[in-house]
């Protein structure tokens, strides 16, 4: 049940990223909508189930992109590090604390794609339209990245996903 | 004699490195360590099945329930049709004098290519590169490197591929350079993607002579693109006082917005010569 969710959630989210949103002309500045999902298994799943997990996720995103190939590998990797260590010294039931993850790590994930351009590309130099998408992205990520994040958890919740993670169960979150 | 802390911050020293080189250098070669097709199996498949309903229940929409203006679009179609029928008279005619003049010559008749159809399934999820999924691959004999047209013009080459379905990076992508040369003048450059609808030409020297509103087409030396294919048309031109080249914009002639089907030009098998 629990992995039949996990899978069924990355492939929806994959599907509406490469299939759908490139068609809705306002929904073409959408940020990495895997960010939220990251950070959610990286919170409520034991560390031996989500990183091969956020692996997995990671190198598909890299077939379907024409990213350099690693970069999402790479990207998942370090968030899902990053939000495991930081989790030791915050409490994860706080709602504005997991808000501002989502939001810093879409942010970061354009930064490290313009330093990847900028300094590691064939050819060295800022996309001419690097401020629009970042723009685009922080708006939409602003608007939507918690609200996405949060209403995982409370589906989990809802279907009675059973946790053995790093953290307290969904019921904490209110 | 070393705590468990700093082996953690050695650790993850060496690795944030070796993550570096390997990037560095995947971002330059476009290289995939022979993992590239795994994603593309997966998740090819549902995507093309979610893309065919979408076009299937928009299709449905399209054709009942929007005859309104259907009646006053067929007349426009038919007098377009009209003056293209005299026009494709003309080139028919311009063609038949080609062929006697070349025969005259004894110009060998190029083999001609092969062209499969193919359907967009799925787009880049990155706003940052351009590149689509389409239903073809390498049972309908595709591979890596073949060119991606349409009618109107270029749209990419074929990147990777697995059995049934393949990616393609369109030429408005910034890893994406075609050779190409300006139809009426011959000056030659480099188009290079910049965004969704502008290329660079780059490297176009400037004693030669480009004006606003010329049309750029391949010019076949890069061996991926057939030589007279369309890009675009020139949109901007400017000349920086130190600089020996133009900086040129060129607005392509695809839409790349509203991709729903390309062609892949398949080249002919060239016999090996024996020695």
């Amino acid at each position: 049940m629990r992995y039949g969710f996990y899978i069924g959630i990355c492939l929806f989210l994959l599907i509406i990223q490469t299939a759908i949103f490139p068609y809705i002309p306002v929904m073409r500045g959408m940020y990495d909508l895997l960010i939220p999902f990251v950070i959610f298994i990286s919170i409520c799943l034991p560390i031996r189930e989500s990183l091969p997990f956020a692996l997995v996720l990671g190198l598909i995103m890299d077939n379907l992109s024409g990213s350099p190939f690693g970069f999402y590998l790479t990207f998942y990797f370090w968030l899902f590090m990053g939000v495991r260590f930081i989790i030791k010294f915050l409490r994860v039931s706080n709602k504005f604390f997991l808000s501002v993850v989502v939001i810093v790590a879409a942010l970061v994930e354009n930064i490290l794609m313009i330093a990847i351009f900028a300094f590691l590309g064939p050819v060295r130099q800022l996309p001419i339209n690097a401020f629009p998408v970042i723009t685009q992205q922080f708006l939409w990520v602003l608007a939507a990245g918690p609200i996405f994040l949060l209403s995982l958890l409370a589906l989990a919740k809802r279907l009675n996903i059973q946790w053995d993670g790093a953290a307290p169960p969904p019921n904490a979150y209110g | 004699m070393f705590s468990k802390k700093m082996f953690l911050i050695v650790g993850v020293i060496i690795l944030i490195t070796v993550n570096v080189i390997l990037l560095s250098f995947s971002s330059k070669s476009q290289s995939t360590f022979g993992l590239g097709r795994v994603g593309l199996s997966l998740v090819s498949p549902f995507q093309e099945l979610v893309t065919r309903s979408i076009r299937f229940a928009r299709d449905i929409w399209e054709h009942y329930f929007s005859l309104v203006s259907v009646a006053h679009e067929n007349e426009n179609l038919k007098k377009s049709l009209n003056q293209f029928v005299a026009k494709s008279n003309q080139w028919h005619e311009i063609d038949l004098a080609n062929a006697r003049l070349r025969n005259l010559l004894n110009f060998q008749k190029a083999p001609t290519n092969k062209v499969v159809a193919a359907e967009v399934i799925g787009k880049d999820p990155s706003g940052w590169f351009k590149t689509i999924i389409i239903d073809k691959g390498k049972s309908d004999g595709l591979k890596k490197g073949l060119s991606v047209v349409l009618p109107a013009g270029i749209v990419g080459q074929v990147i990777e591929t697995t059995s049934h379905y393949s990616k393609v990076m369109l030429v408005i992508d910034r890893n994406s350079a075609v050779d190409a040369l300006v139809q009426r003048s011959r000056a030659r450059g480099i188009i290079k993607g910049e965004s969704a609808d502008q290329c660079r030409f780059e490297f176009v020297l400037r004693k030669h002579d480009v004006q606003i509103g010329d049309t750029v087409i391949a010019s076949g030396l890069d061996g991926v693109y057939p030589k007279g294919l369309r890009i675009g048309r020139v949109a901007d031109i400017s000349q920086r006082n130190a600089d020996i080249f133009y900086e040129i914009a060129v607005a392509p002639f695809v839409d790349y917005e509203k991709l729903e089907e390309v062609l892949v030009i398949i080249p002919p098998q060239t016999p090996e010569v024996s020695r």
